[in-house]
Formats: C-alpha cells, sequence, structure tokens
C-alpha cells in the first residue's frame, strides 16, 4: 500500500501540470455532478414536502362556466355547485370515492377581537379540509364531526391571524366575533401560505342565508393507481355533475378539477426524469476529465517504460504491473474526485442558504446514497482510464531494461 | 554446471532473417567468474538476454541450475528471474524515486515479502557492499560507484543461483571499475557464480574465463 503510495506521488510529480490540469478536468466533472445532483434533490425534497404535508388522493371541484349549448340550453351559463352534489358525487362513482367534502366561503367576512380585526372571511369546512390543505396544528385542534354536527361555533385561525387578534396571549380558548356572532378559537394552524380561517360546514352553513351553493367540492379517491385512473374518475364526475346541472360532460370549462393525484404522479415522473438528466450531464462532463486522466497515464506509461521493463527484469509479473497502473489510475481519479465532490457540497450549502427557507429549494444536499454511487463511478471510470495504459505496459518486455536510457 | 546451452540457435525474422546465434554450446560451473567478450553486433547481448531468461531461443536447450528454459508463460518466466538471476545493469537502473534501500528491496516486493522483513535484508546486503550509511540516499544523490553497489546489493538480495552483470563497468572511471570488479572478485571468492558481458578487455582480464563470440559462435 505503502509502495502504491509512493508509485502514484511519484507519477504526480513526474508531469505537475499536466497533472493539475487533468485533475483539475475530473474535479470540475464531479463538481458539476453533485452541484447539480444537490439542486435537483433541493427541488425534489421541496416537492415532496408539498405533497407529503397535504392529501395527494383529492380532486377538488370548483363550478365554472358552461360554454358549449347542451340540451337547448344556451351558452356561458354559470355552474353553481349545490350541497346535494356531493351525494350524488358519492352515490354514483362509490368505487372510487373514500369520502366527498365540500367548502363554503364568506370572503367578506370580519373577524374581530377586542385588540384588532381581520377581513379575509372564512371558510366553511369538514374535519377533512385539514389534510386537504396540509395544515399543521400549533396548538389545539382541528374542527371535527360533532362540531359539524352539532353546528357549534367554533373556529380554527391560523398562527399569524392569532397573533393579530390576540398578540402574545394564547388563542386557544378565547372569543372571537365573526359578523357580530361568538366563536370560540378551538385550534391554531401553521402553514407556509394558507392563512384562512375556518368554521364548521354546517355553521357556515347556518350563515350563508338560505342559499345552497358550495364553493368547492373535494372528493378523497381511493383505488387509483396510474394516470389514467385519474383521467377516468374526472370524466365521471364531469358526466355525473353534466347531468345533474345539465352541461356537456366534454365541456371543460363548466368545472374546474384540480386532480392532485395526476398532479403527483406527472411531478414525479419529471423529477425522475430531471435526476436522470442530471446523471447524463454530469457524466458527460467527467467523461472529458476520464479522457485526460488516460492520457496522463499513457504518458507516464511511455515515459516508464525503461523502468517497467528494469521492474520485469527483477521479477515483476505482468499483471503486477497492469494492477499498478489501474490502481495509480483509479487513485488520481478518485483523489482529484473528490476535490470536486467536497467542492461541489460546499457550492450546495452555499445555494441552499442562498436561497434560504421557503425559496424554491430544499435541503440541496447529496445524501450518503449518492455519495457511494459517485465513489463507485469514479473508481469505475479510474480504472477504464487506466485499462488501456496498462494494456499497453504489458507490451513492454523486460529486454527494455537492457537499453540504454 | 549451473549453465548449460545446447546449440542454441536465435535469428531475428525480417525481410532477410538475421542468425544472430549459431549453435552455441557453452557450460558454466557453479562457483565460475566467467566473461562473455565480444564486439557489438557479435550476439554477445542475446546471448545475455536468452542466459537471463528476457529473451526466447528458436531451438537447443538451456539449463539453468537443472531446470529447462524453455516456452516459459510470461509469469514463470519472471518467477524464474527472480529466484534464480541477479541482474547487474551497465546504467544501474535504479528507480530514481526510490532510495537506496527500496531499490534493494524491490525484487522481493515481487515476492510478497513483508515490508518490515525486505527492508531488514536490503539493510544486510547494503552493509555487505558498504552502503549502509547511503541507505535513505536517492539514487540522484549517489556517485556512478555507489549506484553500482547498490545495483549488486538489489541483485543479491533473492540469493540468486547466477549474477548476469551486462558491462557492470561500461558507465563508470577506471578507478571505479576496479572497486566494482573487487566487490565481483570478493562475491565470487564466497562462491557466487558470476557471469559478465563486456567489449573492454581490462574486466576480461579479472575473470578466471573469457569466452569469446565473433558473429554469433563461440569462438574460445
Amino acid at each position: 500500500m505503502i509502495d502504491l503510495i509512493d508509485e502514484i506521488l511519484a507519477t504526480l510529480r513526474h508531469n505537475k501540470l499536466r497533472t493539475a490540469l487533468t485533475g483539475f478536468a475530473v474535479s470540475w466533472g464531479i463538481f458539476l455532478l453533485i452541484v447539480l445532483l444537490s439542486v435537483s434533490r433541493g427541488l425534489i425534497n421541496k416537492m415532496e414536502d408539498m405533497f407529503s404535508s397535504r392529501d395527494n388522493e383529492i380532486i377538488s371541484i370548483t363550478g365554472g362556466w358552461a360554454h358549449k349549448p347542451y340540451k337547448g340550453l344556451t351558452e356561458d351559463r354559470q355552474i353553481k355547485l349545490k350541497d346535494r352534489d356531493m351525494g350524488i358525487l358519492a352515490s354514483q362513482n362509490a368505487s372510487n370515492i373514500a369520502e366527498v367534502s365540500a367548502e363554503i366561503a364568506s370572503d367578506s367576512a370580519v373577524i374581530m377581537t377586542s385588540k384588532d380585526y381581520l377581513t379575509d372571511g372564512y371558510k366553511g369546512v369538514y374535519p377533512a379540509a385539514q389534510a386537504t390543505n396540509g395544515l399543521t396544528m400549533s396548538d389545539g385542534r382541528f374542527i371535527n364531526h360533532n362540531d359539524i354536527n352539532s353546528s357549534r361555533r367554533v373556529i380554527v385561525i391560523n398562527k399569524e391571524s392569532a397573533k393579530t387578534l390576540f398578540g402574545d396571549k394564547k388563542a386557544v380558548g378565547e372569543q372571537v366575533k365573526v359578523n357580530d356572532l361568538s366563536f370560540t378559537v378551538v385550534g391554531v394552524y401553521d402553514h407556509e401560505w394558507t392563512r384562512g380561517s375556518f368554521i364548521p360546514f354546517t355553521t357556515a352553513r347556518g350563515m350563508s342565508g338560505g342559499s345552497d351553493v358550495v364553493r368547492r367540492i373535494h372528493v378523497k379517491t381511493k383505488g387509483l393507481t396510474s394516470l389514467e385512473d385519474g383521467k377516468a374518475t374526472e370524466k365521471a364526475f364531469r358526466s355525473t355533475l353534466g347531468r345533474v346541472h345539465t352541461f356537456d360532460p366534454e365541456d371543460e370549462s363548466a368545472l374546474w378539477l384540480w386532480n392532485r393525484f395526476n398532479d403527483y404522479l406527472t411531478t414525479s415522473s419529471a423529477m425522475n426524469a430531471i435526476v436522470f438528466a442530471v446523471w447524463i450531464i454530469g457524466i458527460l462532463t467527467m467523461l472529458s476529465g476520464i479522457v485526460g486522466v488516460s492520457n496522463i497515464m499513457f504518458v507516464s506509461v511511455r515515459e516508464r517504460t525503461h523502468e517497467i521493463g528494469v521492474r520485469r527484469a527483477i521479477g515483476a509479473k505482468p499483471f503486477s504491473i497492469l494492477k499498478q497502473i489501474i490502481l495509480e489510475s483509479v487513485a488520481i481519479t478518485t483523489l482529484f474526485g473528490y476535490v470536486g465532490i467536497v467542492m461541489g457540497v460546499v457550492v450546495a450549502q452555499l445555494i441552499g442558504m442562498a436561497f434560504g427557507e421557503g425559496g424554491v429549494l430544499k435541503d440541496p444536499t447529496v445524501d450518503i446514497a449518492i455519495a457511494v454511487q459517485v465513489t463507485v463511478v469514479l473508481i469505475i471510470a479510474g480504472a477504464l482510464a487506466g485499462l488501456f495504459p496498462a494494456m499497453k505496459s504489458l507490451k513492454i518486455k523486460p529486454v527494455e531494461a537492457l537499453r540504454d536510457e | 554446471m549451473i549453465i548449460s546451452l545446447k546449440d542454441i540457435n536465435k535469428s531475428y525474422p525480417g525481410v532477410v532473417p538475421l542468425h544472430v546465434l549459431k549453435d552455441i554450446n557453452l557450460t558454466i560451473d557453479k562457483g565460475e567468474l566467467v566473461s562473455i567478450m565480444g564486439a557489438s553486433g557479435s550476439g554477445k547481448s542475446t546471448l545475455l538476454n536468452i542466459l537471463g531468461i528476457l529473451d526466447n531461443y528458436d531451438s537447443g536447450e538451456y539449463y539453468l541450475d537443472g531446470v529447462l528454459i524453455k516456452n516459459l508463460s510470461e509469469n514463470k518466466a519472471a518467477d524464474l528471474r527472480n529466484y534464480m538471476i541477479g541482474f547487474v545493469f551497465q546504467s544501474f537502473n535504479l528507480i530514481n524515486y526510490k532510495n537506496a534501500l527500496e531499490n534493494v528491496a524491490l525484487p522481493l516486493f515481487y515476492r510478497g515479502v513483508s515490508r518490515k522483513k525486505r527492508n531488514m535484508l536490503a539493510m544486510e546486503q547494503l552493509e555487505r557492499m558498504g552502503m549502509a550509511d547511503r541507505a535513505t540516499h536517492l539514487p540522484s544523490e549517489l556517485s556512478g560507484g555507489q549506484k553500482q553497489r547498490v545495483a549488486i546489493a538489489r541483485s543479491l538480495i533473492t540469493k540468486p543461483s547466477i549474477i548476469l552483470a551486462d558491462e557492470p563497468t561500461g558507465a563508470l572511471d577506471s578507478k571505479t571499475s576496479k572497486e566494482v570488479m573487487q566487490v565481483f572478485r570478493d562475491l565470487n571468492e564466497d562462491g557466487m557464480t558470476i557471469v559478465i558481458v563486456t567489449h573492454d578487455p581490462g574486466v576480461g582480464e579479472q575473470t578466471n574465463r573469457i569466452i569469446r563470440i565473433v558473429d554469433g559462435r563461440i569462438v574460445s
């Protein structure tokens, strides 16, 4: 082992500039690979973060505008979803539906305390809304079934809203006024961008002045495994609601559908494609470095023809020479490769810091699995780079030892 | 009888094949100090290559210490060189980035001897050559005579059956040449068989038998 290190240092010393340039090419290739992998990892982390905190099996339906004349009805009719649509959807598509919930919203309601007030309204929701929106409770609880059944006047507010309304005081258990009705705060949630206040669906229904229009219906699907399943379910929903509200199921604008399940699948496969592309780019960049290593090993073998001859004359077997050349190549590649890895990780960290919390990247770092993969790639690349020079070294005959330098 | 050559022929292929060794018959006994002399192109280098298992021959038989040396694989030849032959070269052929001790120990590295043991044995050989105080010097820090002593130490470390020296004084001045020849004579006194290839009559005179080769034939 010590002998091998000696040999390698000697090879490096022989051609300092060439070694430095070649090493730079390898380092640069690995550096780019690591930075690209880190950034794509950061993107994926961010995506997964978004997807994992909320329910990915939800299809949300919002009423739109029917633009096609249908069954004697004219074009440009607004489609308003009603309470009864929930039951119809659930009964007609039972095999693909786990749960149906809905929300009604009042965008103008004022929520007040003695300290301050909010004017961004409220949403009447079912307990499922917590998962649908991906909310984390930082205190208290979310709306539950008892709240729905007894139309309780309870409210769940955002952490920031709690600060506005109550300051540093604990919000849970306190009273707020919503449109002059008293509500008890039962929970405070935390979320990156959702800021609304939530009250039980039935309570909100009681405050909507006899209307039965819902803002949005959320369907939690089940048994979907592919994009095709997702599409078919969308189509089934359109035809069910098309019959109820009399619009053409082919009329895309009649309903706005947000299929999170298909979004998730599409994004996942896009992410996989990005990672794949990054590996291709990185490895191609590295290739130029590898060719350089191969080149320097050729030079080394050529310059040391006499020395190799001497070694052969005093008893070195061809394989021991082959092994030495390949190991030298692997050592050079891995050594400079690691310089690239270290620099890549540092730069990735800097990029992560530059984007900060809440940016488009989350933890842009390479994990141990990628470090191992890159190391394996380095060793294989180094061995390949050394292979051809080593084959050449095998052709050197021990008689070379007798030639004068 | 340590070396026995019977009707050895060797030619190099080409448009006009070059017949360099013609029916060489030669025996060298254990403990001899022999020189092979000849002009350049006489075939003495080819003979040395064959004796040193560095090259093949076309016909005949070569026995080295009772072993038939013929059509060997590269690995077998490497082993036999390592175990039976100690080489001393005109241009020393020390590895320039290894110090004297490491150079002497190198043949044992290819035999798989541990670093500690081979360094110990190498030190013994350097002491024998009076070079112990130069053990950590690089070849570039040694004089020609010192380098050749290190090279001789390297050839001795494997306890070979025979030492083959190719113009061992060719790169040395006359005073140093004498010293190196004295080293060979001393080794021979201790019972070592030594074959020196040279074109220098002064070197030949100091050996006990001179084999002259002219145009691929032994003449005396």
